[in-house]
C-alpha cells in the first residue's frame, strides 16, 4: 500500500506537466502527461490486485491445512491413541496367556522328573525290575496323562502367539496417522515462512476398503462381534 | 470327517507368527503339506504354477490383499473351483458380503480357535468331495 506521500511524490509531475500544458495551451503535451498519469495510476492497481490475490491464497491453504490439522487433533489422535492402548492390552493378555500355560505346564515336568528319580533309587536298592511293576506302570500312565496335557498347553502358547498379527496391524494403521500429521505439519511450517525443507512423507497407499481389527470404542459401523455372527451372517445369504 | 493327510494347502499371511500357527494347527489336524506366502503378489504365481487343494488367506495384506486374490483365483478357468477360506480381522458385515458374493468358501474371523478352523476346514473339504 503506497502512503499519500508516495501517491504525492509519483502522480505530481504528470499533474504539474498537465497543467503547465494547459496553461501554454499545449493540447499534445496535455494528452502524453494525462497518458503517462493514467499508466501510473493502472500499474499501482493491477499490482495492489495481485497482492491481494497472493494473501487470498495463502489465507485458503492455510485454512485447508489448518481443518486438516483440527481433524486429525480432535478425532485420529485420540482414536490412535485408544488402538495403541488396544494393542498394549492384547500384548498383555497375550504374555500373561502363555506365562501361565509354561506354569502349569512346569509342575507336570517336575513331577515327572521326581517320580522317575524316585524310581531308579527304588532299582537300585531292590536290585529287580518285577517287584517294582506296578509302580512303573503307575508312572508310564501318569507320564502319559502329564505329556498330553503339556502338548495341550504347548499348542495354546502357539496359538497365544496370534496377538503378533493383530497388534501389528493396529500399528501399521497409527503409523499411516502419524505420516499425515507429518506432512500437514509440514505443509504448515512451508506456508508459515522457510523453516528449512519441508519433510517428505510416505504415506502408504493401498490397503484401500480394509479397516484391520475391531478396535473397542472405535465405531466401524456395522461389524460383526465373534465366528457366530459370522456364520449367521453367511448362512443367510445361502452359505 | 476323515483326514485327507496328502492335501496341499496354501497359507497366505503377512505375518509370519499368524502363518506359522496356522501351519501348526494344520499338522496338528493331520495335513503335513503346508505352503506360505505373505501376500496375494507372491501366492498367486504359486496358486499358478503348483497343485493345491485349499487356500487359507488373511485380507488385510501389502502388495495384494486377500479379496484380490480371491476374485483373481475365481476368475482363473484352472483355479475358479479351488476351496478359499478367508481367515481375517476384517470384521465389516459389509466385507464379508462382499468376500461371499466374490466366491469365498468359508470365513474365519481373528482372533479364532482350533476348533473353528478344523470345523470350517472340514466343512469347505466335505463341499469339494461333492463338487
Amino acid at each position: 500500500m503506497t502512503t499519500p506521500a508516495q501517491e504525492f511524490d509519483q502522480y505530481a509531475p504528470w499533474v504539474t506537466a498537465m497543467a503547465r500544458a494547459l496553461d501554454d495551451g499545449d493540447g499534445d503535451g496535455f494528452r502524453t502527461a494525462l497518458a503517462a498519469f493514467d499508466q501510473s495510476r493502472n500499474a499501482e492497481v493491477t499490482q495492489q490486485v495481485r497482492r491481494i490475490a497472493i494473501d487470498l491464497h495463502e489465507a485458503l491453504e492455510r485454512f485447508r491445512i489448518e481443518s486438516k490439522l483440527i481433524d486429525l487433533a480432535q478425532h485420529q489422535v485420540p482414536d490412535a491413541r485408544q488402538r495403541l492402548a488396544h494393542v498394549l492390552r492384547l500384548t498383555d493378555d497375550a504374555a500373561h496367556r502363555t506365562m501361565d500355560l509354561v506354569e502349569r505346564c512346569c509342575p507336570l515336568a517336575d513331577q515327572l522328573a521326581e517320580q522317575a528319580e524316585r524310581l531308579i533309587l527304588a532299582y537300585d536298592a531292590e536290585g529287580s525290575a518285577p517287584a517294582l511293576k506296578p509302580q512303573l506302570l503307575a508312572f508310564l500312565k501318569q507320564a502319559g496323562t502329564s505329556m498330553a496335557a503339556v502338548r495341550s498347553n504347548l499348542a495354546e502358547v502357539l496359538l497365544a502367539q496370534g496377538y503378533q498379527d493383530l497388534s501389528g496391524q493396529i500399528i501399521r494403521s497409527v503409523m499411516t496417522l502419524v505420516a499425515e500429521l507429518e506432512e500437514a505439519l509440514g505443509e504448515l511450517a512451508r506456508i508459515a515462512g522457510p523453516v528449512g525443507a519441508a519433510a517428505g512423507c510416505c504415506a502408504e497407499a493401498g490397503m484401500a476398503r480394509a479397516h484391520g481389527p475391531v478396535v473397542p470404542g472405535i465405531n466401524l459401523g456395522h461389524t460383526v462381534s465373534d465366528q457366530q455372527d459370522v456364520d449367521a451372517l453367511l448362512s443367510g445369504l445361502g452359505m | 470327517m476323515r483326514v485327507q493327510p496328502n492335501l496341499n494347502f496354501l497359507v497366505v499371511d503377512d505375518f509370519s507368527t499368524m502363518r506359522r500357527i496356522i501351519k501348526n494347527l494344520l499338522h496338528d489336524l493331520g495335513y503335513a503339506n503346508v505352503t506360505e506366502a505373505d501376500d496375494g503378489k507372491t501366492a498367486l504365481p504359486l496358486l499358478k504354477d503348483g497343485n493345491f487343494d485349499v487356500l487359507i488367506t488373511d485380507w488385510n495384506m501389502p502388495g495384494m490383499p486377500g479379496l484380490e486374490l480371491l476374485k483373481q483365483v475365481r476368475a482363473d478357468a484352472r483355479l475358479a473351483k479351488l476351496p478359499v477360506l478367508m481367515l481375517t480381522a476384517e470384521a465389516k458385515r459389509e466385507q464379508i458380503v462382499e468376500a461371499a458374493q466374490a466366491g469365498v468358501s468359508g470365513y474365519v474371523i481373528k482372533p479364532f480357535t482350533a476348533a473353528t478352523l478344523k470345523e470350517k476346514i472340514d466343512k469347505i473339504l466335505a463341499a469339494r468331495a461333492v463338487a
